[in-house]
This record gives structure tokens, C-alpha cells and sequence, in this order.
């Protein structure tokens, strides 16, 4: 038995010693990318555009030949766990991904999961990079150092979202956003920053977007109250639903909508007319300079079946930025690739420039152009967001 | 007062809605006592085989409607004959697992074969109607009629016709049916035809005003099962009363005391209910 027990330890030491050597003294021939996100239930097509992105991301770098790590052409493998958008799905995935697979980055779409993970990715062995897709604030300020935030924190669409609508509509807001968790922490900092700015707020009528089949019911009581402006906003199409049933009821206010939401898919539920006063995130087609050349190239790759959005885009531009910090480093060593994460961001090549990533800030936020739109005579108009920490 | 009525418009329009789901579900846990986990999935294939019939065939809303239910009348059968019937005589919660079986399953499938998106169902249904103050779109007063007509020809068909009477008949006995010459395997066979046709209706109107996606019938059935709970296990008219009640603690708990708690308020009436009536509304005597 004691025996027994003894080679167990020994071959797990050897093992553990042989993977350390691995890790640190060898390049090795392929890099793998871990993605943890929901690929199945309710959030799968959300988990699968993020995936597309990546791919997308990986295969032209491959075909490019790779990049070169210690003076040899290291090419990429992406690997892709489901974790159905649960925090402890992403952990478990998160560790198999970097112990199993020996992932240097894995990225998580959702931000439970990646606030998670930021409680043990810098004090696991080995150690790994989160590619954060969320725009939730509390991810940079966990002074995590391995972590790299990219969609702009959507605090930052506070300020012009409420200027543009106090003005045009008035001072008074009601709040009809989805109840994820998500929802609530946008929905409650959106009525502090509502109220400072000399608004009231007529009350709380959200509902779980998800889960509600009709949501005359809330609408009906929400615009009971006579708010001038409504807070929308969740998975796209409900919204539409939402802003929809608003319109269909005689609404006649305007809309602040939560970076969630997408105005190209809101549109496949509520069409342009019913969107008037609208201000959300701008449409992907106006992102940045590199949108135009994509779009055909993903469509290429992925069928027209599928749009593409800011959810493919925006990851597909941050896994550029990583390869190049890899290429940068020259080394796969977590640390070593943030350090150059800002000079990677400042020389990628335009036609990968979806948002024009510019540069990252100390809490590791990635410097992106983030722009919103108001919806104005039929029209989208641009609204400058300025950049938050 | 106008927000009442409103609201009361509201309450009829989802009322409608769930009675439509948990008729289908009363009338299999009625008939055979299977908790049919996956009603919900069938609900949902259902509602993908009308949007196809719609957007790819071009064959109009009505027909469209009338495909979804003679396709998943035939998946009902199948799903009786492959799955329910062999586990007869086998514990209750091998029943219960393979229900939860054809609900992942059918999820899978619908999401490896429609993709996970939200599909926006086109109804030629869409305009506003305004009536004494009050407002909602053609394609929620059709959801109201259409129940009404659905629950009614329902129970004439269990009351008034042969047929019906044999459903009732190994609802009541069923080695008693077999006896008096009625083939219990047929009836069961037809009675998950009607059930899954029910929910291809159901998913058809409501679709129209909400949104299809392969985890559509997760957020129905739960509430399904809570409403034949209270209306009394297997029991039509119950299911249909405890749809409306569900759906009317929803709309005035959501409208006067608050919509963050809409569900925790409707679930709050059901467990009052069963405390004071433990066997649901119209339990069905043993």
C-alpha cells in the first residue's frame, strides 16, 4: 500500500516538475487560447458570436504563419468550454483551461465569470491572463494585473446618454431594464447619475427580460406614472419587444438603452419609426475604420446567415492585440505579454482595428473609440462617449 | 380606473397565454399521470415549424398554425410510442427522467439546428387597436379569442364525442377501459397527439407576440407545472382557472405593488392556495 502510495506521489511530482519545465524553459509549438462562455441555453448565440470572433482572430494569424516566440514560428489553437454563463462553470473552466490545456489567456464574456476568475488568476500555478469581455466598472477595479478589460465601462454612457435625453425629453425617468444582475447595477447607477443631474425618477417597473412572455403589463404601469424618458434595455430583441409595447401604448418619450442591447437587432423587433429619441450603443457598421473590410470577410468565413456585431468585432480586435503582445514579449509569460499589451495596441494594423484600440490603461482597461447614437429624424447620429477609467 | 382595466386587458392576454400551455400538460398528467417535463420543448418546436412555414414556405400565418400542429401531433405520437409507453410499468421517476431526457434533447437539437438567436415571428397581426381607452394589438385579442375558442372545443371534444368519452374513460380506470373494449395504447397515443398539437397552437399564437428561441419553453413550463399544481394535477378546467389566477397575481402584483417582484408575487398566491387546498383547486377524487 505504502508503496503504492509512493509512486503515486513520485510520478505526480515528476509529473508537475516536467510541466513547470514545459511551461517556462520551452516554447511551445502551439498556443492555446481558452474561451470560457455560454455556448448552450439561453445566451448561446451571445457565447457563439464571441467564439466567431476569436476564431476569426486565430485562423488569419495562423494563415499568416503565426507569430514568432523565442525565435520560432508559434502558431495558435483556440480551445472553447461552456459554462452556460455561471461564475462557477467559468472558474472550473477557467483552471482546466489553463492546467489542462496550458492556456496563456482565456477569456470570459459575462461579468460574474471573470470576477470570478480575477480571484484566482493571478495566484494560480500557472498563472494566466483574462481577456475580459464586460463592461462592468468593478472588473478594473479588483487591481488585478492580469486582466484586460476591452467594451468601454458603461458608466461612461451615463453622462451623454442623460444630457442628450433630459434635453430633448425631460427631467422625468422611469426605469424599465431587465432585472439580471447586470441590469440592476446599470439600472441603479443610471438613476444616481439621473438624479444629480437634476432628474427624478418615477419609479422601478423592470422586469426579467428573459423570462417574460408579454411585457404590456409592466409598460402599461410604467407609463401610468408619465416618465418623459425610459432606462430599456437587456438581451436585444426583448428590448425591441419593450420599446415596441411602449410605442403601441402611445408613448410618446425617448429612450436611454443599456450597452446590451444592439439598435441593428433592436430593429429586427421595433422598426426605425419607434425607435425615434433612441440612445444606445452606435450600430456596428459605424464602429471604426476597419468595420468595412471585415463584415465581408466574416461573412466570407461564417455565411451571411449570422450579422456581424460588435460582440464578433470587438473580441476578434482584442485577440489581435494579444497575438501581437505575444509577438512583442517574446515570451508566453502572462506578465511579460501585459507589459506590451499598450505598445501592441498602439501599432496593430488598421484592417484589425474594429474600435481603434489605442493604448491601455493602468487598471487594464483597453483605450477604445467608443461611440453612441441617437436616433434622430430616422437617422442614426453619432454621440462622443468619453473614455472612463 | 383606466390603468385597472388596462391591466385587467394585460392579465386576460397572458392568462390566455398559459392556459394554452397548461392545457396540453393537464390533459397528458390526466390521462397517463406522466409529468411531461418536455411540453414546453414541444411548444417550442412547434413554434419553429410555424416560423418556417411562415418565413421559408410562404405558406401564410393560418396554415402555417395548421402545419406546426399536425407536425408535432405526429412528434407527440412518436414521442409515446418510443419513450412513454415502454416505461409503463416502471417506477414514476424513471418517467420523470426520461421527460427531462426529451427536454435536453430537443433543446440541443433546436439549438444545433435553428442556431441559439431570438427569431421574430412575422404576424400579419400587428396593428394597434384602440377601444374605450383601452390598447392592444390585433394579435393579443386573437390570443384571447383563440384560447376561448381552443378551451371550448377542447371540452366538447372530452365531453360530448366517443372519442373524447374513452379519454375520460382510462383517465377514470384504465384496466376498466381495457375491459370494456377501448385500446388503452390508442387513447394514449391520441391524447399526446392532442397535447403536443395544443402546444403547437399555443406556440404559433404566442410567438406572434413575443420572441422564438430554443429556450422558449423553459420559461413557460415552469409555469405550466405551478398552474396544474394549483388548478388540481390533471384536471382541464383547473388548469385553465389557474392560468388566469397566475396570470391576473402577476398583472395587479406587478401593477400595485411592484414589477421587480411580479413572479415572487404570483408564486406567493400559489403557495396560499395550496396551504389552504393541498391537492390544488379541482383535485380530481381518488
Amino acid at each position: 500500500m505504502l508503496r503504492k502510495v509512493r509512486v503515486a506521489v513520485s510520478s505526480a511530482v515528476i509529473m508537475a516538475m516536467a510541466s513547470t519545465l514545459g511551461a517556462t524553459a520551452q516554447t511551445p509549438d502551439t498556443i492555446t487560447i481558452g474561451y470560457t462562455g455560454p455556448l448552450s441555453g439561453g445566451a448561446a448565440a451571445y457565447g457563439l458570436d464571441v467564439q466567431h470572433g476569436l476564431q476569426m482572430a486565430v485562423d488569419e494569424l495562423n494563415a499568416a504563419g503565426g507569430v514568432k516566440v523565442g525565435g520560432k514560428k508559434t502558431t495558435f489553437k483556440l480551445v472553447s468550454l461552456d459554462d452556460q454563463y455561471r461564475p462557477p462553470n467559468a472558474v472550473a473552466n477557467a483552471k482546466q483551461l489553463s492546467q489542462q490545456n496550458n492556456a496563456v489567456i482565456v477569456f470570459c464574456p459575462h461579468s460574474g465569470g471573470i470576477l470570478a476568475m480575477q480571484a484566482m488568476n493571478e495566484k494560480s500555478s500557472p498563472k494566466f491572463l483574462i481577456g475580459a469581455y464586460s463592461s462592468e466598472p468593478a472588473i478594473l477595479k479588483q487591481d488585478n494585473h492580469l486582466t484586460v478589460m476591452t467594451p468601454p465601462s458603461y458608466d461612461a454612457y451615463f453622462k451623454p446618454f442623460i444630457g442628450i435625453e433630459m434635453k430633448r425629453f425631460g427631467k422625468k425617468l422611469g426605469l424599465l431594464a431587465t432585472t439580471s444582475a447586470y441590469g440592476k447595477a446599470w439600472a441603479d447607477g443610471f438613476r444616481k447619475a439621473w438624479e444629480a443631474a437634476g432628474g427624478t425618477v418615477t419609479g422601478d417597473y423592470g422586469v426579467d427580460y428573459n423570462t417574460t412572455t408579454d411585457f404590456s403589463g409592466a409598460v402599461t404601469k410604467a407609463l401610468n406614472d408619465k416618465p418623459d424618458v425610459m432606462l430599456v434595455g437587456g438581451p436585444s430583441q426583448p428590448t425591441g419587444l419593450v420599446i415596441k409595447s411602449a410605442r403601441n401604448q402611445g408613448y410618446k418619450g425617448g429612450f436611454a438603452m443599456m450597452d446590451q442591447a444592439k439598435f441593428e437587432q433592436v430593429e429586427d423587433v421595433a422598426p426605425i419609426a419607434q425607435l425615434e429619441g433612441t440612445v444606445g450603443i452606435i450600430p456596428f457598421k459605424d464602429f471604426g475604420p476597419g468595420v468595412g473590410q471585415f463584415i465581408p470577410r466574416y461573412n466570407a468565413k461564417f455565411g451571411t446567415s449570422r450579422q456581424a456585431n460588435a460582440e464578433v468585432g470587438l473580441n476578434y480586435e482584442t485577440m489581435h492585440v494579444f497575438a501581437a503582445a505575444i509577438a512583442l514579449a517574446n515570451s508566453t509569460d502572462p506578465a511579460a505579454i501585459m507589459a506590451k499589451v499598450e505598445r501592441a495596441a498602439k501599432s496593430l494594423p488598421g484592417t484589425y482595428r474594429i474600435a481603434d484600440i489605442n493604448g491601455l490603461s493602468k487598471t487594464g482597461h483597453l483605450l477604445i473609440r467608443s461611440v453612441a447614437a441617437v436616433v434622430n429624424k430616422g437617422k442614426f447620429e453619432p454621440v462622443p462617449v468619453p473614455f472612463t477609467e | 380606473m383606466h390603468l385597472f382595466f388596462q391591466e385587467l386587458l394585460n392579465g386576460l392576454v397572458v392568462g390566455s397565454l398559459y392556459a394554452l400551455v397548461a392545457l396540453g400538460l393537464a390533459l397528458v398528467y390526466g390521462t397517463m399521470q406522466i409529468p411531461n417535463f418536455a411540453h414546453g420543448h414541444l411548444y417550442m418546436l412547434g413554434a419553429y415549424v410555424a416560423f418556417f412555414g411562415v418565413t421559408v414556405a410562404h405558406v401564410g400565418y393560418w396554415p402555417a398554425m395548421l402545419l406546426a400542429i399536425v407536425v408535432l401531433a405526429l412528434v407527440g405520437v412518436v414521442l409515446e410510442r418510443l419513450v412513454f409507453r415502454p416505461l409503463r410499468n416502471a417506477p414514476e421517476v424513471n418517467t420523470i427522467i426520461a421527460a427531462v431526457g426529451v427536454l435536453f434533447f430537443l433543446q440541443t437539437l433546436a439549438q444545433v439546428w435553428f442556431g441559439g438567436d431570438y427569431r421574430v415571428f412575422p404576424t400579419p397581426y400587428d396593428k394597434v387597436v384602440h377601444f374605450a381607452g383601452l390598447v392592444a394589438t390585433q394579435q393579443q385579442l386573437i390570443v384571447i379569442a383563440a384560447a376561448a375558442v381552443l378551451m371550448v372545443a377542447l371540452f366538447w371534444f372530452l365531453k360530448r364525442t366517443l372519442t373524447g368519452a374513452t379519454i375520460e374513460a382510462v383517465a377514470q380506470n384504465r384496466a376498466g377501459a381495457a375491459l370494456v373494449g377501448i385500446d388503452p395504447n390508442r387513447v394514449s397515443m391520441m391524447v399526446f397527439a392532442i397535447s403536443a398539437g395544443l402546444a403547437a397552437a399555443a406556440a404559433t399564437l404566442i410567438a406572434s407576440i413575443s420572441l422564438i428561441s430554443p429556450s422558449m419553453g423553459f420559461t413557460v413550463i415552469l409555469k405550466a407545472f405551478a398552474i396544474i399544481v394549483l388548478g388540481g394535477m390533471g384536471s382541464v378546467p383547473g388548469a385553465i382557472i389557474g392560468a388566469y389566477i397566475l396570470a391576473f397575481a402577476e398583472s395587479f402584483g406587478g401593477t400595485y405593488i411592484s414589477s421587480n417582484y411580479q413572479d415572487a408575487i404570483a408564486f406567493g398566491v400559489l403557495v396560499l392556495i395550496l396551504t389552504f387546498k393541498p391537492t390544488g383547486l379541482f383535485a380530481k377524487g381518488t
